[in-house]
């Protein structure tokens, strides 16, 4: 045999060796194949401050045996206990049929045992167990190994715990002194371990004072190994390694205690500083799979947050502690299943689908910033590169598709993923249908020249700026021209009640102008215009687009409003037909404005035209109504004059 | 000499003697003291973030010093309703941070230095920072009355707190950060940090409200310059190193690759208020109604930012109850941010009928609120 001494430190990370001290001797004489393994484990240093998340691999209870050849040591039978006389003996695992077996032990020669609390001693100054039958034996016996395991069949041997501890204990600590006649197998069912005993005739004395004590060595606490409750070992579990020739043949047989966790449960890590307790914030909820040290949740502990991370791969089984639970320091807190394959980033590709906001699609493309040429480029909108659209269906509407079909999909790829509506795009969508369900809805047409109106924005645009420090776009030109048409033909600025079956006239014109923010669309609505000149248009639009951009905008600012001027043309788009927003009964959309071939007095002339469309309801608005409020707006844009002089 | 930790214990083990641990202490021949020339809150709590995640800090303590505009930083787990003034600060322009460390609610302007410490997680300890930092000022000022309690707060005169700490434990590093007031407004001071809105329940962390003092009434010499590089020269001398300050851009993505994403997430919506543990808002507010005030409830409960149960109950006869009930289905998934209340509750509007009496009353249902929110 070998003797194997192994020193490892108490703290620091998990070992792979065992845990608990103890050890084996058998000094067998005539050469027994078993090792014996020593192995210490030094004191925790105090306030060690380090978090040992996973689980040492052999828990207490686990001791092994090392046989040379043999890679992994399998466990040994944690308590040993040195045999009894036959009377101390109880029914064993064998029950009564090793009763049988131990029959009149005194006949038996026995064998050199363990003697209680782990050490030789002579046989004279043996502690006795009171009452046990080894008093009335031990004088018949020979040799001096004292109490011997009489007979053949199951003994059991006692761990030696440390220094010389009264008889009582020497089976097993905390357990009470067993009386006499009482079965001698504690019955808390803590650890023992079961041999069969050799029935050989021991001829020769081992001299157990030679035998070094391992257990003094100072500084050293040897634990005491115990199979975890209620676990009785079984014959069948032994591995075979009797050793006939050996003084003792010591059965070793493999604890239930799981070698290799395939549920481990993760404890707080110890807290720094002398904390005691701390509250745990959960960041993985039960079922997601987790990484080795992906942080699974935080600890907050006095002002520090303390991560604790995954010991492994694995899916987490269940959360222990509540979400903002106390916990100190050792408290379990999560049970992870391990699976050994880290888990896939489960992120789709497709997420620029997600990160198309979820309001209009105005908002996703971030249009080409149209050329100076197009000038209906409205200066003071916000997200300067973010252009008005008409709400929420316009021509706008194809050209944001692209964003949301995948642009990450190569050709030949046929798979889809879906998403689910979100609240907004739900209300919009309804809101959508109901407006078109109720109004009779058609669209008019015309053209405008433009070239006045950019003619008049380059000469007066330098004074403009610095009268009122803003810049003169086309927006205001737009808007007071509707006004001015919406005074001629007040049935556009009129709704129908359906309620009251009653058209209602507003003496007011308040013009909602789509706006597109980041957070989505936005219709702002420019109160009383009928009293404003461009001037102070501009400076509305001006002050509502940054309130806008600085998501400012309070409700009273978006409610009402009696007509709805959209702009697709800063997408570039030629014609479209946009829709009516409820409760109005109209909407002008303007579109690009492009260079184009018109008759002009008789000539081709290349000037700079829009088309616009006026989406009206039929059922209060006439066809000739429609036609004649359109005109009055080109009118009034081609030539502001008109405005002046009423015509 | 230079005995590996390890061997240091099996010494005491087998030599049964005590090794002094002094002796290995000092054993720091190199560190840093970074300056951020930025005051963009979020940018430098992503410049700690970086540091933190990115740098082997083995023997080679960092200091960080560190100076925001008008902002109030949240700790990890704290619920910002019930930390600060939201309205205020929206007002007012005081941006809203959340800190990746714990601890309670702070509020930073030029007039506060923010001190990070950061070390490996072996030597990680707090006490002896702050006693670093109370040397420090007592170099610059011998008389002053500075104190490191067990709370880790510093005290001036044994009852104003001048500087609260907050640290975070990661796998290998760690840091330590603390404030430090010089001359900050105090009147922004509170205001900003007490908050109006009632009937909030949670499990959040809560903050605990102090007295504070700035350094600069007490002594007029010390201003926050004077105060720096009293810390980092006081930090060059203890951890023998230069004391040289470098000053560091936390835009720089070639000295700290992958910091702009870091600090563009520290600014998100679901940062800053998506991160806030579950909680629930039980309260109440009164509206006119004709010479009588009717008593509107609120029970919303709120879980990672986005209400998930809501229920607003007004009395019948002043909102119809369908109306109600639309207004509660749909608040349910949206954030709790009155910007999302905004655009909600104007669509909803337009989906009623055009009666002005009840859309005047809908506008002060929401506007009131949207000032919980």
């Amino acid at each position: 045999g070998c003797l194997v001494i192994l020193w490892y430190k108490g703290n620091g990370n998990p070992s792979e060796v065992p845990l608990g001290c103890f050890f084996v001797l058998g000094l067998g004489r005539q050469g027994s194949d078993s090792c014996f393994l020593i192995i210490f484990k030094e004191p925790e240093a105090q306030g060690s401050n380090v978090t040992s998340p996973r689980p040492p691999k052999y828990k207490i209870g686990q001791a092994c045996l090392a046989r040379p050849g043999v890679q992994n040591p399998c466990p040994l039978p944690a308590l040993f206990r040195p045999c009894r006389g036959r009377k101390a003996r109880g029914p064993g695992v064998l029950g009564e049929a090793g009763a049988k077996l131990r029959a009149d032990p005194a006949e038996r020669p026995g064998r050199a045992a363990w003697s209680p609390g782990g050490r030789w001693h002579p046989r004279e100054e043996r502690p006795r167990p009171p009452g046990s039958a080894a008093d009335s034996e031990s004088a018949p016996r020979r040799g001096a190994a004292g109490r011997r395991p009489a007979s053949r069949g199951w003994g059991r041997v006692v761990l030696p715990l440390g220094p010389p501890t009264p008889a009582r204990q020497w089976f097993a600590p905390n357990t009470p002194p067993r009386a006499a006649g009482t079965a001698a197998r504690p019955a808390s069912g803590r650890c023992r371990a079961l041999y069969p005993v050799s029935a050989r005739p021991r001829l020769r004395r081992r001299r157990r004072d030679a035998v070094p004590d391992p257990l003094r060595v100072p500084g050293v606490q040897p634990f005491a190994l115990c199979l975890p409750e209620g676990e009785l070992p079984s014959r069948e579990t032994f591995p075979a390694c009797i050793n006939n020739s050996s003084v003792f043949s010591v059965r070793f047989f493999r604890t239930t205690a799981v070698c290799k966790d395939d549920v481990i449960t993760v404890k707080t890590p110890a807290f720094a500083e002398s904390v005691t307790e701390g509250d745990v914030r959960w960041e993985k909820a039960v079922g997601d799979t987790v990484a080795e040290d992906e942080v699974v949740c935080e600890i907050e502990t006095d002002k520090t947050s303390v991560q604790v991370p995954s010991p492994a791969n694995g899916v987490i089984e269940a959360l222990l502690v509540p979400d903002g639970g106390k916990v100190e320091g050792g408290t379990p807190l999560f049970t992870l299943r391990k699976t050994g394959a880290a888990p896939a980033k489960a992120k789709p590709a497709e997420a620029p689908a997600a990160a198309v906001p979820k309001a209009e699609p105005a908002t996703s493309a971030v249009p080409p910033p149209p050329a100076a040429s197009i000038p209906t480029q409205m200066p003071p909108m916000p997200s300067p590169s973010q252009p008005l659209t008409s709400k929420p269906v316009s021509a706008v509407k194809p050209a944001a598709a692209p964003p949301v079909a995948e642009p990450g999909a190569g050709k030949g790829l046929r798979s889809e993923h879906r998403e689910k509506m979100n609240r907004m795009r739900q209300r919009i969508a309804q809101r959508l249908k109901e407006a078109q369900n109720t109004c009779a809805m058609l669209t008019t047409f015309n053209e405008i020249d433009m070239s006045n109106i950019q003619e008049m924005r380059a000469r007066h645009k330098d004074a403009f700026l610095k009268k009122h420090n803003l810049k003169l776009g086309f927006m205001s030109a737009f808007v007071k021209a509707s006004a001015f048409a919406l005074q001629e033909q007040p049935v556009v600025n009129a709704v129908i009640d359906d309620a009251t079956k009653e058209v209602v006239y507003r003496d007011y014109i308040d013009i909602s102008v789509a706006v597109a923010t980041p957070r989505g669309l936005v219709v702002p609505v420019i109160r009383n215009v009928e009293a404003m000149n461009y001037a102070d248009i501009e400076r509305t639009i001006s002050e509502l687009g940054e309130k806008a951009r600085k998501n400012e905008l309070a409700i009273e600012d978006m409610d009402g409003g009696t007509f709805t001027i959209s702009n697709g043309g800063v997408f570039g788009s030629l014609f479209g037909t946009p829709i009516i927003n409820p409760p109005q009964s109209a909407i002008l959309g303007m579109h690009g404005i492009f260079d184009r071939p018109v008759a002009v007095g008789g000539k081709v002339e290349v000037r700079p035209m829009m088309y616009v469309a006026l989406t009206y309801d039929h059922r209060l608005i006439d066809g000739r109504e429609a036609v004649t409020f359109l005109r009055k707006i080109k009118a009034a844009v081609e030539d502001p004059r008109v405005l002046l002089l009423d015509i | 000499m230079l005995i590996p930790f390890s061997m240091k214990n099996c010494f005491q083990l087998l030599c049964n003697l005590k090794v002094p641990t002094s002796g290995f202490k000092n054993q720091v021949k190199s560190g840093f003291i970074l300056q951020s020339i930025s005051n963009d809150v979020y940018q430098n709590l992503a410049v700690e973030d970086w540091i933190h995640d990115h740098m082997n800090l083995e023997g080679k303590p960092v200091l960080f010093l560190w100076r925001n505009s008008p902002s109030v930083v949240i700790g990890r787990h704290q619920n910002p309703w019930q930390e600060c003034n939201l309205n205020l600060m929206r007002e007012e322009g005081i941006k809203l941070a959340r800190r990746r460390s714990g601890g309670g609610a702070v509020y930073h302007d030029m007039g506060n230095i923010n001190l990070t410490f950061f070390t490996t997680k072996k030597k990680y300890d707090r006490m002896q920072n702050l006693k670093l930092v109370v040397r420090a000022l007592n170099a610059v000022q011998p008389q002053l009355d500075v104190q490191a309690t067990k709370r880790c707060d510093i005290l001036l005169d044994g009852q104003f707190k001048i500087s609260g700490t907050a640290s975070k434990i990661g796998r290998t590093t760690a840091y330590h950060h603390c404030t430090l007031l010089c001359s900050t407004n105090r009147t922004f001071l509170s205001s900003s940090l007490k908050s109006p809105y009632q009937g909030i329940r949670s499990n959040a962390t809560t903050s605990i409200p102090s007295i504070v003092k700035n350094l600069l009434e007490k002594d007029p010499t010390l201003t926050c310059e004077v105060l720096m590089n009293a810390v980092a020269a006081e930090y060059a001398a203890y951890h023998q190193i230069d004391n040289h300050i470098n000053l560091i851009n936390p835009t720089d993505e070639t000295l700290f690759p992958g910091i702009n994403n870091k600090a563009k997430e520290l600014q998100t919506w679901e940062w800053i208020y998506g991160k806030t543990p579950k909680f629930s808002i039980n309260t109440s507010f009164n509206v006119l109604d004709e010479q009588s005030h009717l008593e509107i409830k609120i029970f919303i409960d709120i879980k990672n930012g986005r209400i998930e149960t809501c229920n607003i109950e007004a009395p019948d006869h002043w909102l119809p109850l369908e109306i109600c009930d639309k207004l509660n289905s749909s608040f349910i998934g949206s954030k709790f941010c009155p910007i999302e209340t905004t655009m909600l509750t104007n669509l909803l509007l337009r989906t009623c009928p055009g009666d002005n009496e009840l859309h005047s009353k809908w506008n002060i249902l929401c506007e009131k609120i949207k000032g919980i929110m």
